[in-house]
């Protein structure tokens, strides 16, 4: 199935260079598993960052060319749109659950979702074809070790959490192989702007690192929580009981 | 205390005397001083009983940054703060349970509470939620948005969610697709038009929260680092600029941003309100979730870790008391060093940090590295030899005997129980 990567404008937090996502390098893995010939899509300026994602499995490389500061949502709706009017329509659209560089609020892929009226799934670990043609088996992360198979109609958007499988090892002479062209923003599918419509009292500024909370410990055992020398018996039923009594475990009749 | 916190400098500043001259003239006269807010004032009788620890002779406080439980809250209304004074004549018409009954604004906490407990984050998200309600005059109400709350185990997770700070506690379905979810949460928004709504930025609740925020049409706020009744500040760019603006209606929050909520305990009144029925998604065909294998975790994604020590030696049989005690297995650094458990196993300052909610030490003294990677989990279980082992001190349910005895008798003891 075709499968297009949604490519962000990610820089290095130290140098300042652009460079891959690293959760787009593992979607680019998970395309590549699917597809042949995954192609990336990115709207921006300059090149230099994401054409290292040919070097991590991609076939080519599109690139709609648009001022940083623009929006990139219609151009990147309108080309999608158009491509999936054609032959070869691409089905199955992968990006990382956050894009970097730009705003950060993850919404891309909903509002593309939205404007293009496709299903979206979040936080994919792993990806296969279904045993139905045109269905596609999403593994989702979820906390402790879970995970939720979804099957799902294609053509459909997929964000890929960073509990996938790393990506797959850089090559250069791939990279050099790899076919990037350029695009202008012919078409763009208009959308409401939140953006422009959110707080005027919002004020930009030099990012400050503010420090995260101390973990805390927790209860100290106090008198009747301290048993010295009970019989082993005693000791595992204290301890069943506890796990049971605080809804760690439950190792009853389930 | 029902009598109104006074605020000083504004009582000098209503009794000062508009004088030309460079010196301030008070009129001592003047009586009538309008409290500057509507809080009431602390009382620091209730905190004291309230640490105050165990019934002897000589009394014994604890002072430590506790969370306050359910008993102690509850003990707080009935101690005896002073001989012959009852802690409820001291603070007269202050009720046990803090009642919010006409809320004059709501802000939404959707939590996930899995398998009906808070985690630390949902507290967080509660102590936020609770922060914005008392924002300004105060007067709003902090609403627990959850899909596990459910019947059967409501009482518990009520009482927790009111000790945790919610007002009111409101529920969507939870086992439909999140669109579903989604589109009930936006009926709540519609019925209730709450100032403020906070999500966690984490797994479903990080999805919830952008699927309202397309379907609202309003910006998101995600992945707040920093939170004021005044301001809120997320980093964008790369985390090379910040943005800070008045608190918005949708924001995300990460874990360890915020204080959870540690004053009284709050009413947590389930409101009624019919949810229609809300499909699925027409391209969703099947959904199955598949339980984490805790043997194959990693030691970081996991919830419960049962560990080993010097004061192990069996290490089969505690390989299988793993098994069955459905926990990853972990070792401490001489267990490693040892080669008897492999490296990846490492609990402690060099081996991982633990995120775990509970955590089984086997023979385990508890050296201040080991004690820095369990410092995350909320209950530590202890089996040591030594009565004066750190472990002992730090656990929440401390045995001391030998960890080789108590393992094969777990094991049996389970064996039974599920027989």
């Amino acid at each position: 199935m075709k499968t297009i990567v949604l490519l962000s404008d990610a820089r290095n937090p130290v140098s300042g260079r652009q460079q891959l996502s690293r959760l787009e390098a593992q979607a680019i893995g998970l395309a590549a598993g699917l597809c042949e010939k995954p192609r990336g899509l990115h709207a921006g300026s300059g090149e230099d960052g994401v054409s290292a994602g040919l070097g991590h499995g991609l076939a080519g490389l599109d690139i709609i060319d648009l001022p940083a500061t623009d929006d990139p949502l219609p151009a990147l709706a309108g080309f999608i749109a158009k491509a999936m009017g054609g032959a070869g329509a691409p089905e199955l659209i992968l990006c990382g659950r956050r894009g970097e560089g730009g705003e950060e609020t993850g919404l891309v892929p909903y509002r593309l979702a939205e404007t293009l009226g496709l299903p979206i799934l979040a936080d994919a670990v792993a990806i296969r074809a279904g045993e139905i043609a045109g269905t596609l088996v999403v593994d989702q992360a979820m906390a402790k070790g879970a995970r939720r198979r979804v099957t799902i109609k294609l053509p459909a958007i997929v964000t890929v959490h960073s509990l996938a499988p790393p990506p797959m090892p850089f090559a250069f002479g791939r990279m050099r192989r790899g076919e990037i062209r350029h695009h202008e923003p012919l078409e763009r599918l208009g959308l409401p702007d939140t953006a422009a419509r959110s707080d005027a009292s919002a004020e930009e500024r030099p990012h400050r690192a503010r420090p995260k909370l101390m973990r805390q410990s927790g209860t100290a055992s106090g008198g009747p929580n301290l048993h010295v020398g009970p019989e082993p018996d005693e000791a595992a039923r204290l301890i069943l009981d506890y796990l049971e009594a605080n809804g760690i475990r439950r190792y009853g009749s389930s | 205390m029902s009598r109104l916190r006074k605020d000083p400098r504004a009582e000098r500043q209503e009794r000062q005397v508009a004088a030309a001259g460079r010196r301030p003239r008070i009129d001592v006269g003047h009586r009538e001083a309008k409290a500057a807010s509507g809080r009431l004032r602390r009382d620091p009788w209730r905190e004291w009983s309230a640490s105050l620890v165990g019934e002897s002779r000589r009394k014994r406080y604890d002072r430590s940054q506790r969370q306050m439980e359910h008993g102690n809250s509850a003990r707080l209304t009935r101690a005896r703060a002073r001989d012959g004074v009852e802690a409820t004549e001291i603070s007269p018409g202050q009720p046990a349970v803090r009642v919010i009954d006409e809320p004059a604004f709501l802000v939404f906490a959707v939590i996930t509470a899995a398998g009906g407990r808070l985690s630390r984050l949902d507290r967080q998200l509660l102590g936020a939620a609770r922060l914005l309600a008392d924002a300004g005059d105060g007067g709003g109400a902090a609403v627990a948005i959850t899909a596990a709350f459910d019947p059967v185990t409501a009482k518990d997770l009520a009482r927790s969610l009111g000790e945790a700070g919610a007002d009111r506690v409101l529920s969507v379905p939870g086992d439909i697709h999140p669109s579903g979810t989604a589109a009930a949460l936006r009926h709540h928004v519609e019925a209730f038009a709450p100032r403020h709504m906070l999500f966690a930025e984490d797994g479903d609740s990080a999805d919830l929260a952008r699927r309202l925020a397309v379907s609202l049409n309003e910006p998101l706020f995600a992945g707040v680092e920093h939170l004021t009744p005044r301001s809120a500040v997320r980093a964008l760019r790369n985390g090379t600029r910040e943005v800070a603006l008045a608190p918005p209606l949708l924001m995300t929050l990460g874990e360890d941003r915020m204080k959870p909520y540690e004053s009284g305990p709050c009413e947590a009144r389930p409101l009624d309100i019919e949810v229609g029925p809300f499909g699925g998604d027409p391209a969703i065909l099947s959904v199955e979730i598949i339980p984490g294998d805790p043997a194959s975790l990693a030691l970081s994604e996991t919830d419960f870790v049962v560990s080993a020590g010097n004061g192990v030696s069996d290490f089969a049989a505690f390989g299988d008391l793993a098994a069955v005690l459905k926990a990853t297995p972990g070792a401490s650094r001489v267990v490693c060093d040892a080669g008897l458990m492999p490296r990846a196993a490492q609990v402690g300052a060099s081996g991982t940090v633990l995120a775990a909610d509970c955590y089984l030490a086997l023979g385990i003294s508890g050296a201040p590295q080991h004690l820095q990677g369990i410092a995350g989990c909320e209950h530590v279980i202890a089996v040591n030899t030594d009565l004066h082992a750190a472990m002992i001190e730090r656990a929440g349910l401390a045995i001391v005997q030998d960890a080789q005895l108590v393992m094969p008798a777990l094991v049996k003891l389970l064996a039974e129980r599920q027989a």
